[in-house]
């Protein structure tokens, strides 16, 4: 059938030709599609590894094969290792030590001296450090053609894939769209990506004007009409040697990461729920359904087919660039000098700080206040500032959904869509809440009233994008748009400052009416539910006694103006979205007075005076608001008022330190202009790095604050609240390495990932972000591929780069039996410790102050103390 | 008092080649002082002083040209922070502010034509502001062909002009023509030479077919978009009003107009209802938009065009500016109901009644504001074209929506008083009505009103579906000029990246070299 349409001559016959048995084909479609990892929508795009789907192998086999199935590096140019060697940044200890890791199970005196290792770095900047990409039959195809006169191949079917794939999946953007027929209704023919995108291509005549190619619609026509089929007769076609399909079809999905992605995300959802989603498989018998159609079907010596299988053989069998062993060592010297000098500022604050903590901690035995902030990187530099501020305040850190996975309906809105999910991604969320007043009669009226509002923007709309309206619409309104120009431009000041409703549909005065509340119906916790989860969280975040009278839950939530990509700035914890939310549904569960009760009989006494009170933390001013100050028991006004002075000049001290990162080094003794300046940076529409996000987190740490109290860890630290004393059986541990280090980890590699291969990881440049689909993603310009990760403005300030790609340094306060317990049974987490996408490490108390650390290698403990010699 | 408005950006330009460390603060100095100085006179022209009123249309559109390349040059300083090439940048801005404002305030032909040459080359250097990337080079060299194109067609046109009126001045080709319109038809070569500037202005405005550079644009900074859709592709209008006696004369010259603006306003709008991303979008936008704006200039509205020229650059320059806000406008839609759910029939019956309420409110509108401006008068066709727009505010509603079409009509009427203000005494005596091409115009719309209406009411109908991979392809126009383009004059190409290793070499410091992305045609 197809062999007649496709390809003319006779396939060679060859032990390379035969025909994959139904098992083999299944695995290599699913060695494909499961390397890919997902990529989450704009409105809660959630940071990431996008490498996750090949955790499942070590680091640097890793590079190895992106290195050769899509040219895209996994570390740094040499030229970067060859400045922080110049700098001083790693040392000689640094390279001799990693070299010696790397030789882990060789013989190690074996090991490259750190004086071979600087003299290869030279030698490479001079050569390039990585062999070239398996290439695929579309490049044999385009290395033949005049790409002066004619458009490369690539680029058009990337191009005609990605339009495809874009008007397929929107439900935003466009106001006239195909049909197309919900998914899980059963396979039925022609509803699936691939068999639509086969039918419109068979129709399409523009690819053929383009590129003189009358035939490919009619090809087009003639493939099969399952992804599956095309899939098995494209792996006969290509005649690809045994065993090397999985390796043919990652190459090809790789071509079109960017909606690989999205089609991963698709997947990703469904089996959340339960289900499962073929888009990601269809996808990939689109990209490869192209390389039939472009196959000839000559296999002559002179052929294309016969060009591009020389290629492929050279790249398949060559072995793997020695430079990437070479990087390799140096980006792990470069994480050891990372742990050396966080290791002297966790030892710097230890023997500073101990005696006089002791003294504070002996003199009043209660803190004024307890601060309970999110993990997140930016919380740790706030944290600091505040606790210097108030030395009686203590903060503790926790994943900043607060162990409330909410899925949040806004009131007065039905539509399942507009539901939120404030939980991980790693999660489907378990709870559902909405807003309430506290009053149901008061609810409805303003259900209604939104509703209403809501509805009368329809027409509005309607008159906004119809073609027949547009231009009405320039005659009648257009002159407004002066104003509008003029006060987004700042001209007008600050009376113009125009931010998105946060409620829309609901006035200011009417959304402060609103709190979160538990939505009554089916799976509400009971108060028994409600008490058990209570006790859950706190015993998670290690607040069981010694309550403050004040107790802060602070979420976070970014400002940045005219930003797509806004959500990679919010809380990952929540799903891409303030945490605003969760941290009013922790506190209002907490000052339950029937949750109290109930915590009580299960032994966790909360006094009465101890009240809960939630807030958010702006990362792009450092300011903390409040939350609910009017349920606030009249008593605890001063407390309040107390709090608020320490958030505000914590603030301050906040903001100071990020000034010089920001390129306002000159306002850092300015506090009133420095706020200005953010104020004015959160709302200005043309700021494309209004902060720098999670840029140049390295470590997570899972200990009391104690342990890294006063330590200036420059906002690159997760801070997991952790105590060891109060978690024998070790599940807390299991459930922080499990959830947040994993959440942690994801964030880490979006950002090395956008960092190392901008390009391939990262979304570009901002300055041509394209929103595609309303919410999907990015394209870069006019079109090509989806683009996914960081834009290159959030790594990089234009001189250098904000983040250094370093992977996690994980450092756990527990015992070696406990940690070694939870390992064996997390496989996830023990795999990523010993495939080394991470660095396993625990505290140990050396004699006298001295803080140290011992590493997780191989399965042992090894010392990792500066002290300790690099070749030891 | 006007003609030293160029040498303002000229000097600006000069200063940031001189000082590329001071680029910005010569940037903004020259153009906020060019909008200082036009803000000026036009105060002083609605004041009354006779020296600034003898060119209101000029000083009109120079003061939008002023205001938008101050207002561009300040968020691009903030936008480009960290980007290579910044100096380079502010520099063609400033050249591109130069030739558009020479264009919109001269009053000869010939600086029109050069200044439109230089212009267009400033422009092409914005374009390719990321030199390394492969769609931006083919798309400013799309654009570099239609516009020499335009240039030889005006550069015949003036010949033949010059040739036969023996001056080039915009003040002596009027006043030629009026003295000779009346004696007959015009000789043939001044016919040849308003068909020539009708095609050049077709062709700099991205009419269907040579839409493709406009459309495709987007391979430059944002900012350099909203220059380029809000002040400069809408001078054409500018050039055909300056020739309006010329143009107005000559039947078929205005027909060609007619005909490539109105089949571009009809078919671009329904290209732009099928666009899946926001800049694209807003592109197809500009091109109906610009079809409509020469379709009035065909049909000698020009106190309308001149309302819309102003009114879409204030729009689209928004528009492009916070294009980073369609995440935001998304999750509002999906907030609100997410399309107008009547039942067809319902529907159709208040897509029919619809116009004629909208049309009552209007003409209501437009006697009542007779009392204050006895001038204000509008052909029963424009009437119908913007009833056939207000319509969809009262498809689901009917109280609210004819408030918020009583609101906007003011707001129109406002609008078009303004316009006919600055058109009065100029433009206004040479706007010969045709009645045959109006009707026959507003026709075109009830045709999209129509269509729209079919495929609002039956999103999944055989109809939609059927017309759907036709207007998703763009009608396929712009495939055969790339083809051409890539046949004929090849664009010089970067050199080509090794496949999937782009990001391999990514230099310290250097903004990512983008690895060569996207063909072009196929169907943006």
């Amino acid at each position: 059938m197809i062999a007649a349409g496709l390809a003319p001559h006779e396939p060679v016959a060859g032990p390379s030709a035969r025909h994959l048995s139904t098992d083999e084909l299944r695995q290599a479609i699913d060695s494909a599609c499961d390397s890919v990892a997902p990529t989450w929508p704009l409105d809660r795009l959630v940071a990431v590894n996008p490498y996750w789907g090949r955790t499942s192998h070590d680091f640097v086999d890793v590079a190895r094969a992106m290195a050769r199935e899509a040219g895209s590096p996994l570390f740094m140019p040499p030229a970067y290792f060859a400045q922080a060697w110049s700098r001083g940044e790693i040392t000689p200890g640094d390279l001799d030590q990693a070299a010696c890791e790397s030789r882990h199970g060789l013989d190690a005196a074996s090991a490259p001296t750190s004086h071979e290792l600087v003299q290869a770095l030279d030698r490479m900047r001079v050569h390039c450090p990585q062999g070239p990409a398996l290439p695929l039959l579309s490049d044999a195809l385009d290395a033949r053609r005049d790409l002066r006169h004619e458009p490369a191949w690539d680029d058009v079917l990337t191009h005609q894939i990605s339009q495809f794939c874009a008007s397929h999946f929107d439900t935003d953007q466009a106001d006239w769209r195909p049909v197309v027929k919900e998914a899980g209704a059963g396979t039925v023919l022609g509803s699936g990506l691939y068999a639509r995108w086969r039918d419109s291509l068979a129709h399409d005549r523009g690819v053929a004007w383009l590129m003189h190619a009358p035939h490919i619609a009619a090809r087009a026509g003639r493939l099969p009409p399952s992804a599956n089929q095309l899939l098995e007769e494209a792996v006969r076609l290509m005649q690809l040697p045994v065993g090397q399909a999985g390796l043919w079809m990652r190459v090809v999905l790789l071509r079109i990461k960017g909606w690989a992605s999205w089609c991963a995300y698709r997947r990703w959802q469904a089996r959340l729920d339960g289900r499962d989603d073929a888009d990601l498989i269809d996808l990939l018998a689109i990209r490869a359904a192209w390389e039939c159609l472009l196959d000839d079907g000559d296999r002559g010596p002179g052929s294309v087919w016969t060009a591009w299988r020389g290629e492929w053989d050279r790249g398949a069998q060559r072995a793997p660039h020695p430079a990437l062993e070479v990087l390799s060592v140096w980006q792990r010297a470069q994480e050891l000098a990372y742990r050396r000098a966080l290791l002297a500022a966790l030892q710097g604050a230890a023997s500073g700080a101990k005696a006089s903590q002791d003294a504070a901690a002996a003199a009043a035995p209660t803190p004024r206040a307890q601060a309970v902030f999110c993990i997140d990187v930016r919380s740790e530099v706030f944290r600091r500032a505040l606790e210097a501020a108030a030395p009686d305040v203590q903060t503790l850190g926790f994943a900043g959904f607060f162990g409330l996975a909410l899925r949040h309906q806004p009131l007065g809105v039905e539509d399942a869509e507009a539901a939120r999910s404030l939980a991980p991604a790693l999660m489907s969320p378990a709870l559902v809440s909405t807003d309430s007043t506290g009053h149901a009669t008061e609810d409805g009226g303003l259900a209604l009233r939104r509703r209403r509002r809501l509805a009368t923007s329809a027409p509005w709309s309607a008159f906004q994008r119809l073609p027949a309206s547009g231009f009405t619409l320039v005659e009648s309104v257009g002159g407004i748009y002066l104003g509008k120009l003029l006060g987004r431009s700042g001209v007008l000041g600050r009376w113009t400052e125009a931010g998105p409703p946060q409620a829309p549909g609901l006035s200011a005065a009417e959304a402060r009416r609103l709190r979160p509340a538990m939505m009554p119906g089916a799976g509400v916790p009971a108060d028994a539910q409600r008490v058990h989860q209570a006790l859950g969280i706190l015993r998670a975040m290690g607040l069981t006694q010694n309550f403050a009278r004040l107790v802060l839950v602070a979420g976070h939530a970014a400002h940045s103006a005219n930003n797509p990509q806004l959500a990679a700035l919010q809380c990952g914890a929540c799903g891409g979205h303030g945490g605003d939310v969760n941290a009013r549904a922790l506190a209002l569960l907490l000052n339950d007075a029937a949750v109290r009760l109930g915590l009580a009989g299960q032994g966790l006494h909360i006094p009465s005076h101890t009240h809960f009170i939630a807030g958010v933390h702006n990362t792009t001013t450092d300011e903390v608001s409040l939350f609910d100050t009017d349920l606030l028991p009249p008593g605890h006004a001063a407390d309040v008022q107390a709090l608020r002075a320490d958030l505000e000049s914590a603030g301050r001290q906040a903001r100071a330190w990020r000034a010089p990162r920001l390129g306002l080094p000159h306002l850092g003794d300015q506090p009133r202009a420095l706020e200005r300046a953010l104020h004015e940076r959160a709302r200005d529409w043309a700021q494309t790095r209004a902060e720098w996000g999670l840029a140049n987190n390295a470590a997570f740490i899972v200990a009391p604050r104690r342990r890294t109290r006063g330590a200036a860890l420059d906002g690159r630290a997760f801070l997991h609240e952790y105590d060891a004393h109060a978690d024998a059986d070790g599940a807390v541990l299991a459930q922080i390495l499990a959830g947040p280090l994993v959440v942690g980890h994801w964030i880490n590699m979006q950002y090395y990932a956008s960092t190392v291969d901008p390009q391939g990881f990262g979304s570009g440049n901002k300055l041509l972000h394209n929103v595609v689909g309303g919410r999907i993603g990015v394209f870069e310009g006019n079109g090509g591929d989806l683009r996914i990760g960081l834009a290159w403005q959030s790594v990089h300030d234009g001189e250098r780069w904000m983040h250094a790609p370093l992977r996690l340094s994980v450092l756990i306060d527990a015992p070696r039996e406990r940690i070694e317990r939870v390992l064996a049974a997390d496989a996830t987490v023990r795999g990523l410790v010993e495939r080394r996408w991470l660095h396993l490490l625990r505290f140990v108390d050396g004699d006298a102050a001295a803080v140290g650390l011992e590493a997780w290698q191989h399965g042992q403990w090894r010392t990792a103390s500066p002290s300790a010699d690099g070749r030891a | 008092m006007l003609p030293g408005l160029p040498a303002i950006y000229v000097l600006g330009a000069l200063l940031s080649w001189c000082w590329p460390r001071r680029a910005w603060a010569s940037g903004r100095g020259a153009t906020l002082l060019a909008f200082a100085l036009v803000g000026a006179l036009a105060v002083a022209a609605i004041g009354g002083a006779e020296a600034a009123r003898h060119d209101p249309l000029g000083v009109l559109v120079a003061l939008l040209v002023a205001g938008m390349g101050w207002g561009i040059t300040r968020f691009s300083q903030r936008y480009l922070q960290g980007e290579i090439g910044q100096p380079r940048y502010v520099r063609h801005l400033q050249l591109t502010l130069a030739a558009v404002s020479a264009i919109v305030t001269t009053g000869h032909l010939a600086v029109i034509a050069v200044a439109w040459v230089i212009g267009s080359l400033a422009m092409h250097q914005l374009l390719t502001f990321y030199p390394q990337r492969a769609a931006a080079r083919i798309t400013a060299h799309k654009k570099f062909l239609s516009s020499r194109l335009a240039d030889a067609c005006m550069l015949v046109a003036l010949t033949l002009v010059w040739h036969t009126s023996g001056d080039l001045s915009v003040s002596g080709l009027a006043h030629w023509c009026a003295q000779r319109v009346p004696q007959g038809p015009l000789p043939w070569s001044l016919q040849a030479a308003a068909v020539l500037i009708v095609l050049a202005v077709v062709l700099k405005s991205a009419q269907l077919p040579v839409h493709g550079w406009l459309i495709q644009v987007m391979e430059a900074p944002t900012p350099v978009s909203a220059l380029l859709h809000a002040g400069v592709v809408n001078i054409g209008a500018v050039v055909i009003m300056r020739v309006a006696p010329l143009v107005m004369a000559v039947p078929a010259a205005r027909w060609t107009l007619a005909l490539f603006g109105m089949s571009t306003a009809v078919g671009a709008g329904l290209v732009m209802m099928t666009r899946i991303s926001i800049k694209v979008r807003l592109a197809w936008s500009t091109c109906a938009q610009m079809g409509f704006m020469l379709t009035e200039c065909a049909l000698g509205w020009f106190d309308l065009a001149l309302l819309h020229l102003v009114a879409h650059s204030l729009y689209k320059a928004y528009a492009f500016l916070s294009a980073g806000e369609a995440v935001q406008a998304a999750q509002l839609r999906a907030l609100a109901s997410r399309a107008l759910r009547l039942p067809p029939v319902a529907l159709w019956a208040r897509a029919l009644l619809a116009p004629m309420a909208a049309g009552l409110v209007l003409w209501a509108c437009e006697r009542l504001w007779q009392r204050v401006a006895p001038g204000i008068d509008l052909p029963p066709s424009a009437l119908l074209i913007a009833a056939l727009g207000l319509s969809p505010l009262l498809w689901t509603r009917w109280l609210a929506g004819l408030l918020r079409v009583g609101l906007l009509c003011q707001l129109y009427w406002l609008g078009h008083l303004g316009a006919a203000a600055v058109t009065a005494g100029t433009l206004s005596v040479v706007s010969a009505p045709e009645a045959a091409m109006a009707w026959w115009v507003a026709g075109g719309f009830l045709l999209l009103y129509g269509l729209q209406t079919v495929l609002v009411a039956y999103p999944q109908g055989a109809w939609s579906q059927r017309l759907y991979p036709l207007a998703y392809a763009g009608f396929h126009l712009d495939e055969w000029f790339t083809r051409l383009t890539f046949r004929l004059w090849p664009a010089r190409m970067p050199r080509r990246a090794v496949l999937g290793g782009g990001g391999a070499m990514v230099q310290l410091g250097a903004a990512p070299a983008a690895r060569t992305v996207a063909a072009q045609g196929a169907s943006l």
